[in-house]
């Protein structure tokens, strides 16, 4: 599967409230196979949710989701087995090492075990992680369960990658690697949607960007189309999401914790 | 010393103690008259002892029953330092155990300005306050009451400090033992890797059996008085020990050896002040030390095939067994499951061997191979799914079916639970030998119990699974849990019903039962068991779909 105009995923008005609070809006979105996809928004804004909901998780109140042919209401366990997930704050089995928790995501997803020797060893080397991969996951920095994170959503070779936040805690090296093997699963025809806060990696790394405010789709599109739409041409992600969702009075609010 | 400092580390330490105990996190709200009703309630029930204690002495006609009397409860005015010291380490070493299961573990706040001996006398005084500090209020408000009838006011007096600084000795005991126990474990798990995890495995569960069983040795009752004289009297052969001379103090003075009551008084200050150095100089050195990760392979990734996958199950399921079987070993909190067991068998051994009437009756005799193994299924299975805490979003994303979910964590439940029986069958058939015919009937009978038991229990487990992890995990909510324990318990009662007829004596039965009952009640309990666990084996498929796409993350 390479680069195409095919859709991954597809949300037709997809909505879900949770008791009194709006956390996705009516939303539509199709995303290309192969496409690196951001999704932006101010904390609490619903990226998370979206998230989930793509991924079967939650099951929307109203709206359909489709994943790469699969509607996820009808065969969730199907579209599981070609995603992979890293949650915003990914909790690990503390109880396990690194090796042997990787062992069991892949034997979750029915890896063989040469394939998956394969792949944990290559990864492992690739991450750094040599040497600490038999200590309990208790013992790692936030940086290193990061990485064991990303290895376990990287290692059964999903068609779908769904990563909240994916660079956080990385040292630059790690953090250089999963950007550059984003890349690569892309042009190999691997779909990433990717939520993050740190604007220069999705203006630098994303195809196209949604921006979320309060469960709404604000804006979609890529550079050039999200520029038009703020209507600040020239400018970069920053200036653009601080416009679109209505956070722009940074000055004033620094003057008034300066006085 | 500043003290305000000492008070608001010892405020902070109660009421982080009380989160740990208590449901709510979140929205949590000091209520102070909840705080000192326990207090005020000891108060009264102490005062009450000692008044009715001081009307029975003042009421006692014969002079020589006063004087039997008055020297009855001086022995215990002696003993009352050694017997608080005995409970007070019980209980301060009961809640440091507790509370090294708890994942919000009681840092010192390092970064605010205090110092290390404000911290560990902080320390000390707050593992007292709970259900300690209202033991000793019952015990010198009782102590106090009585001393007016008696005319001992300045002796109760007395016999009141030293009860305090016996219990301010054994927590500062406690402090010791558990920042030395902190340093020696993190010592142990860097050098020692894969047997690390079994010998902490071993440990906890025997640390865990050996204060139970210590306290139910204190707490059943039986031969207090006799508890009482022998600490009354060999704390004299033994006057060496420091702990003691806070009561060998007391005991020279009611003997009138003023010279040796100041020595011993002088030598339990110094022995107080000794101690509590210690545990500063043990607190400034290591209170900050966190226990090295336990390294359990070196060199390259081996993958093999386990256990479970040889048993026919699918490698999704044999996963998960795998790593339930790692958490139930490896996680403190979950250790507990095993030492249920164990503490039952003894229970039941202990009451088996001191009561004859019991050793003669087959049905009690079962009960040891019956108990554990129920009990253990249906706890461990109504927190299987809970247990898995904050990373249960690997269940929610991965692909793994609700059949698939249920089938391995009732397997597992199942397989492990008649291990344990098994081996608790094994003890207890040795020591208890009841009829061949018991053992096979009552081995049948737990079998059953915990296949039918494990299943509802899953029910329960997955429908009120939680998975709140701070301050301590709770794998159920309390009231799912409860009504569990109701169900399963008249389950029990219904799947062993066939056997009534042989509790015999106990139930008034007398006539013997036809020869070929018992293969007629047993094929009544298995069918009765088919049904109950085909039915909740479906409902927990059900509950189990609709909890993977209702992700609580």
């Amino acid at each position: 599967m390479v680069k195409g105009s095919e859709s991954a995923v597809t949300l037709v008005d997809v909505a879900k409230r949770y008791a009194d609070i709006i956390a996705v809006d009516h939303v539509n979105l199709d995303v290309k196979i192969g496409e690196i996809f951001g999704l932006l928004g101010p904390n609490g804004s619903g990226k998370s949710t979206l998230l989930k909901i793509i991924l079967a998780l939650v099951q929307p109140d109203a709206g359909s989701v489709t994943v790469l042919g699969i509607n996820t209401t009808k065969n969730p366990v199907a579209v599981k087995a070609q995603t992979g997930y890293v949650p915003e704050v990914p909790r690990l089995y503390e109880f396990l090492t690194g090796l042997e928790y990787l062992d069991f995501t892949a034997d979750l997803y029915g890896i063989s075990t040469t394939e998956k020797h394969e792949r944990i060893t290559e990864y492992l080397e690739a991450l750094e992680l040599e040497g600490r991969e038999g200590d309990m996951i208790s013992a790692y920095s936030l940086g290193m369960k990061q990485k064991i994170a990303l290895i376990s959503a990287f290692v059964h070779r999903p068609k779908l990658l769904l990563l909240d936040e994916p660079l956080s805690g990385l040292d630059p090296r790690s953090a250089r690697i999963i950007k550059d093997l984003l890349r690569e699963l892309a042009a190999k025809g691997i779909t990433t949607i990717m939520s993050t806060h740190i604007l220069e990696i999705a203006q630098a790394m994303c195809d196209r960007i949604a921006i979320m405010h309060e469960g709404k789709l604000l804006a979609i599109g890529n550079m050039k189309e999200l520029r038009a739409k703020a209507q600040l041409p020239g400018s970069n992600l920053e200036e653009i999401f601080l416009t679109l969702t209505g956070t722009s009075d940074i000055k004033d609010v620094v003057e008034a914790l300066m006085k | 010393m500043k003290w305000k400092s000492v008070l608001s580390l010892i405020r902070i330490d109660i009421r982080s103690g009380r989160l740990i105990r208590g449901q709510k996190l979140r929205a949590y709200q000091e209520s102070r008259m909840l705080q000192y009703v326990m207090y005020g309630g000891t108060c009264l029930l102490g005062i009450a002892v000692g008044l009715v204690v001081g009307t029975v002495y003042s009421g006692v006609p014969d002079p020589q029953d006063q004087i039997a009397l008055l020297l009855g409860v001086k022995t215990l005015f002696i003993a009352a330092p050694t017997l608080v010291l005995t409970y007070s380490l019980i209980f301060t070493m009961m809640r440091q155990i507790q509370r090294a299961g708890i994942k919000a573990s009681i840092l010192p706040p390092y970064w605010l300005p205090f110092t290390w001996a404000e911290h560990t006398l902080a320390a000390i005084v707050a593992n007292l306050i709970g259900i300690q500090l209202a033991a000793l209020i019952f015990v010198a408000s009782a102590i106090a009451v009585v001393s007016i009838f008696l005319g001992e006011m300045l002796f109760a007096l007395l016999t009141i400090a030293t009860v305090l600084a016996t219990a301010f000795l054994a927590s500062a005991t406690t402090e010791i033992f558990r920042v030395i126990q902190v340093r020696l474990t993190g010592a142990f798990y860097k050098s020692s890797g894969t047997k690390a995890i079994w010998l902490r495995f071993v440990g906890s569960i025997l640390l865990i059996v050996v204060f139970y069983a210590i306290y139910f040795f204190f707490t059943s009752g039986a031969n207090f008085p006799a508890i009482i004289e022998t600490l009354a009297s060999g704390q004299q052969t033994v006057w060496f020990i420091p702990y003691l001379w806070l009561g060998m103090t007391l005991f020279s003075i009611v003997t009138g050896q003023i010279s040796e009551a100041v020595a011993f008084s002088i030598g339990s200050i110094a022995f107080l002040l000794a101690l509590f150095t210690v545990a500063v100089k043990l607190n400034s050195q290591f209170g900050l030390y966190e226990p090295a990760a336990i390294r359990i392979s070196v060199g390259g990734y081996a993958p093999r095939s386990s256990m479970w996958r040889k048993l026919g199950f699918s490698a999704p399921e044999a996963a998960i067994m795998r790593k339930d079987f790692k958490a139930f070993t490896r996680r403190r909190e979950l250790m507990y499951f095993f030492a249920l067991p164990i503490i039952l068998t003894m229970i039941y051994l202990s009451i088996t061997t001191s009561t004859p009437y019991f050793q003669g009756l087959s049905a009690f005799s079962a009960l040891i191979l019956l108990a554990p193994g129920a009990l253990m299924a249906t706890s461990m299975s109504s927190m299987i799914i809970g247990q898995e805490g904050a990373p249960v979003w690997h269940l929610y994303s991965s692909p793994i079916k609700a059949e698939s979910l249920v089938k391995c964590k009732y397997a597992f439940v199942v397989i492990v639970s008649s291990a344990v029986t098994l081996a608790c069958s094994t003890v207890g058939i040795l020591v208890v030998r009841p009829s061949m015919r018991t053992i096979l009937a009552a081995i049948i009978e737990a079998i059953f119990l915990i296949i039918a038991l494990s299943a509802v229990s899953l029910i329960m487990g997955i429908k009120g699974a939680s998975f709140v992890e701070i301050p301590r995990p709770r794998m159920i909510r309390p009231v799912d849990n409860l009504i569990n324990f109701v169900i399963c318990f008249l389950l029990a009662i219904v799947i062993l019903s066939p056997l009534i007829p042989y509790l015999g004596p106990m139930i008034g039965l007398t006539s013997p039962m036809p020869p070929f009952y018992p293969y007629l009640a047993l094929l009544i309990s298995g069918i009765i068991t088919a049904i109950v666990s085909y039915g909740a084996f479906s409902i927990a498929v059900k509950n189990a779909k609709a909890f993977l796409v209702k992700a609580e993350m």
